[in-house]
């Protein structure tokens, strides 16, 4: 089985919120020197796929749309286990809404090969927007699962678990097929060995431009998006957090007596 | 000249930086309130490899440089200095040691389980009456057909109760001085090497220090580490290297101090304004973070030369003593900073204010780092 | 007609809470745009009840392979009807069907996609709609606009006000043929697994109790459940819990679990991730038990004990059975 897993590389997503800042040029958060981190989920989807290969077999490539320093985050997915590695990078992208990302990111997967599983977070760690994954899908023209938290190869394909509000629901599905992967016990991402990522961070990964991928400019990036941010502001929050003093006995009194307060008990 | 991590080195930075914030840093904590070592997490440590960084491969290591081991010393002390001592002997004093000067079959037999963290070493060269003064050693060892027997006591052994291997130094001949002084390695479960006591601590709880007992205790010869009378040579160089990884434990130590301190200035309100922006506690953040930059460089400085095979015991003890000292000034000035929030065990800055007296203390005291300083300078 | 559609279900022959929803959102967007409301519906059911709440025309596919959810026909459905309708707007909810369906209904329309909105207005000439969501884990909020139409839509649940119904009103119904084939039908449901939760919905419930990694293990929630039973409340958790398989992924609260707004919001044990309290944000009340000062969850919180809750709960536990008499 061929999987390919998309990585997006952000800030860390846990910065606190009193180093935050807004670029109001891009309308991005700034990047400040902060920590750069694989997108949360992407990496339990990269988890899946490794499982998935030490069962059954197969390859497993990561692919990711960025900036140059996002090769840290396909090594990163080469240390933990991937075979292969592959970066789009292009200063055409930038400013590129979710159909730029998922235009690029089918065209690097047709560059890898045949793609028996597509898989991608189900959403990502900063904008959080659960569009691109399914983009993929149609642009590739094979089906898509949201939200799975398990997978299972079977004779002809694989069972997957869809995460929905009362629980959950199994489905079958025949390769090729892109899912989006949500985090759960089976899929808490692996630390890579030491030699790993020493072996990792030999590997060259040349950026494959959008002309390597055989896309027209102007068909990704700023020019063709379709949606724009208009506004991107820091809501300001008032309410500061009161601390309760005391002994368990005393802070559970004090408690008790604001929780009456405030009415809600 | 580059002060920059290559991009293996940041890598490595991050992935060590990534399981110390989510694995080590929860439980430091609790491995320090209730005195426990850190079990689960060193067998994780062991599988990732962290148990013999610059280890070949093919003894089990991970074959990573020496400025990588003092990224993942200092990271892993950043987030808990018990857990980052505990990897620091393993990889420097004992595998280091071994490594070094030990035989290929001992490499095989015993390197290989150290290196890959399935087993635990500890370094037995301290005495009731001979700490600093190292060559005044009192354990005997009596060659004895093809064993040698043991005889005395050990102090203030890291590792102690929990260690699979040992190395011992001791002395074939107290006339001889340092060159009556040998090494053995010894197998826990060997009759006659047990634990006498455990200490209680200031510091660095989740470790245990040892009083460690030696009657009549038979390591058979194949254990001999090196020559007889090797032994001095192989302590003095392993703590070189040991050097280096506590000045990379006392930044990490200093590091958490001063993150804390300045999330908690800029946070603290006292006078109608956050705490940071006063000119006292400013001087103060900027001391902490200008001597804490100082003293990675030093053990930095240090590590490249191990990796370039030149003589780096003068820099490692430079490393060692200013880092220490760097540590326990941070930590002190952090509790300063945090006022009655830093005395109280609600926030750890009393933790890491103590964690960092012990750098100034082992391997090595400050008093001996000046003097191996001095004996470079005037010979 | 061009103006806004809403994907609508009816259910006993009254809109379903997540349709008042967008139903709500509907009209303050239609008052804006000053463009009429219709309604997307697949399948059977009565359409009337949408009539009340504004709605003038009922665009149905009708066909025996939509009983059951499948992702490929219903997107085949709701695309004939976003051509026959050409809504400037297509609503749809921000839940498991949204995220199965907006993208690549928006990717069939060439048109484009905003999720999970928060807020909608119209721009100052009346002719532009603006969608707000949250970014960053909530630390950012971002105001969109579509730079073409139509603009495909999805509404995060439990935010927007039920719609109030509009008076008695007619509408129409427009049928829309939509060629299914179970051919098209690419993936195959094999079951429908229900994790069955007692008493009240977390999604409804006034009180929710939520725990975390700092629980320690599964037993860590049974002094949760007696809490939240003696106030009434539903049981939470944060991913953390959820990832470890304490508790099932249902109970799950945060940016990809459920969303909660409560008037009082218990975490315990919890450290306050980004992903965690994007979730909580409509809470009246937030308390946070933790053993960590640092911990961001205090942030997040409008009172805090800072301690084990495993002294904390036991005795917050009698007091509100002294209050409550449980």
């Amino acid at each position: 089985m061929r999987i390919v897993v998309c990585l997006k590389q952000i800030i860390d997503p846990e910065l606190p919120a009193s180093q935050f800042r807004i670029d109001a040029e891009s309308k991005r958060q700034q990047p400040n020197g902060h920590p750069l981190v694989v997108s949360p989920y992407d990496e339990n989807a990269l988890e899946l796929a490794l499982k998935l290969k030490e069962q059954t077999g197969g390859h497993v490539a990561v692919l990711s749309v960025g900036q140059s320093s996002a090769v840290s985050a396909l090594r990163k997915g080469l240390a933990m286990g991937a075979d292969e590695a592959a970066l789009i990078s292009d200063p055409a992208l930038e400013g590129s809404d979710a159909f730029g990302i998922a235009t690029a990111l089918a065209q690097g997967i047709q560059k890898l090969g045949h793609a028996d599983l597509v898989l991608c977070g189900c959403e990502s760690g900063d904008w959080a927007d659960r569009t691109v994954g399914p983009i993929v899908a149609e642009t590739l023209k094979i089906p898509c699962v949201t939200f799975v938290a398990r997978v299972e190869r079977q004779d002809r394909g694989v069972r997957v678990q869809r995460v929905v509000e009362e629980g959950y629901e199994v489905w079958e599905v025949t390769p090729p097929v892109l899912l989006t992967i949500l985090s759960d016990e089976t899929n808490i991402p692996r630390y890579p060995k030491v030699k790993d990522i020493m072996a990792a961070s030999r590997r060259p990964i040349p950026p494959w431009s959008v002309s390597d991928l055989g896309l027209d400019a102007s068909s990704v990036g700023k020019a063709v998006k379709r949606i724009e941010i208009q506004e991107l502001t820091v809501p300001t929050r008032e309410s500061r957090c009161e601390l309760l003093e005391g002994d368990a006995q005393e802070q559970v009194a004090t408690l008790i007596t604001r929780l009456r307060e405030r009415k809600v008990i | 000249m580059d002060f920059g991590l290559t991009q293996q080195q940041q890598l490595f930075q991050e992935m060590v930086r990534e399981f110390a914030e989510k694995e080590v840093a929860p439980r430091a904590a609790e491995v320090d309130e209730e005195a426990c070592f850190p079990a689960e997490t060193v067998r994780m440590m062991g599988k990732l490899g962290l148990m013999g960084v610059t280890i070949p491969e093919a003894y089990g290591g991970a074959g990573a440089d020496t400025i990588c081991y003092a990224i993942a010393v200092e990271e892993i002390s950043r987030a808990c200095a018990s857990t980052g001592v505990i990897m620091s002997i393993n990889n420097s004093l004992v595998c280091d040691s071994i490594h070094t000067f030990g035989a290929e079959e001992q490499k095989r037999r015993l390197l290989i389980p150290l290196a890959r963290g399935e087993k635990l070493g500890c370094y037995c060269l301290s005495e009731p009456d001979a700490g600093s003064d190292a060559a005044n050693l009192q354990l005997t060892a009596r060659a004895e057909g093809n064993h040698f027997l043991l005889n005395g006591v050990k102090n203030f052994i890291t590792n102690g109760q929990e260690a699979n291997i040992a190395i011992v130094f001791a002395t074939v001949d107290r006339q001889l001085k340092h060159k009556g002084i040998s090494a053995f390695l010894v197998e826990k479960g060997t009759p006659g090497f047990g634990v006498l006591k455990v200490e209680k601590k200031l510091g660095i709880r989740g470790t245990s220090c040892c009083q460690l007992l030696f009657e009549n205790c038979r390591v058979p010869r194949e254990n001999l580490l090196g020559g007889i009378g090797e032994g001095f040579n192989i302590a003095m160089a392993s703590l070189d290297g040991g050097r280096i990884g506590i000045a990379a434990q006392a930044v990490g130590i200093a590091r958490a101090a001063y993150e804390a301190a300045l999330g908690y200035a800029k946070g603290r309100v006292q006078f109608g304004q956050p705490i940071a922006s006063f000119q006292a506690i400013q001087f103060m953040l900027a001391d902490m973070a200008t001597t804490i930059d100082a003293a990675r460089l030093l053990a930095y400085r240090a590590a490249i030369l191990r990796d370039q095979g030149i003589q780096y015991g003068l820099e490692a003890s430079m490393a060692k003593l200013y880092a220490s000292e760097v540590a326990m000034c941070v930590t002190t000035k952090a509790i300063q900073i945090y006022g009655g929030y830093g005395y109280i065990t609600d926030y750890p800055v009393q933790r890491y204010f103590r964690d960092a007296k012990v750098t100034e203390i082992y391997e090595g005291t400050s008093e001996i780092q000046r003097l191996v300083i001095a004996g470079h300078l005037v010979g | 007609m061009a103006g806004i559609v809403v994907l609508s279900k009816v259910e006993n022959g009254v809109p379903s809470r997540s349709t008042l929803e967008l139903l709500g959102g509907a009209q303050r967007l239609a008052a804006g745009l000053q463009a009429p409301v219709g309604a997307a519906l697949l399948g059977q059911g009565d359409a009337t009840s949408l009539y009340g709440y504004g709605v003038e025309i009922v665009f149905r596919v009708d066909h025996p392979l939509l009983k059951e959810y499948q992702a490929d026909l219903h997107l085949i459905a709701l695309e004939r009807i976003a051509r026959a309708a050409e809504p400037q707007v297509f609503l749809m909810p921000g839940d498991s069907l949204g995220r199965d369906l907006a993208a690549r209904l928006a990717f069939r329309l060439k048109a484009g996609v905003v999720t999970e909105v928060i807020d909608m207005d119209v721009e100052a000439s009346g002719k532009i709609p603006r969608f707000t969501r949250q970014a960053y884990g909530g630390k950012a909020s971002a105001v969109m606009v579509p730079k073409a139409f139509p603009v495909v839509v999805t509404l995060k649940p439990r935010t927007f006000d039920p719609a109030a119904p509009a008076g008695d009103k007619q509408g129409r119904e427009v049928s829309v043929e939509a060629p299914l084939d179970p051919e098209q039908a690419r993936t195959r449901l094999v079951e429908r697994v229900l994790e069955e939760t007692t008493g009240v919905k977390l999604e409804d419930a006034r009180v929710v109790v939520s725990g975390g990694r700092g629980l320690g293990g599964p037993e860590g929630f049974d002094p949760l459940v007696e809490l939240a039973r003696i106030l009434k409340g539903a049981v939470g958790a944060s991913r953390a819990a959820t990832d470890a398989g304490w508790v099932p992924s249902s109970m799950q609260v945060g940016q990809t679990g459920k969303t909660v707004s409560p008037d009082l919001y218990v975490a315990v044990g919890i450290s306050g991730a980004t992903q965690h309290v994007a979730g909580i944000t409509g809470a009246k009340t937030i308390v946070a038990i933790n053993t960590d000062p640092e911990s961001s969850i205090f942030k997040a919180a409008h009172l805090g004990i800072v301690g084990d809750y495993k002294a904390i709960l036991p005795p917050l536990i009698a007091r509100c059975r002294e209050l409550m008499g449980g």
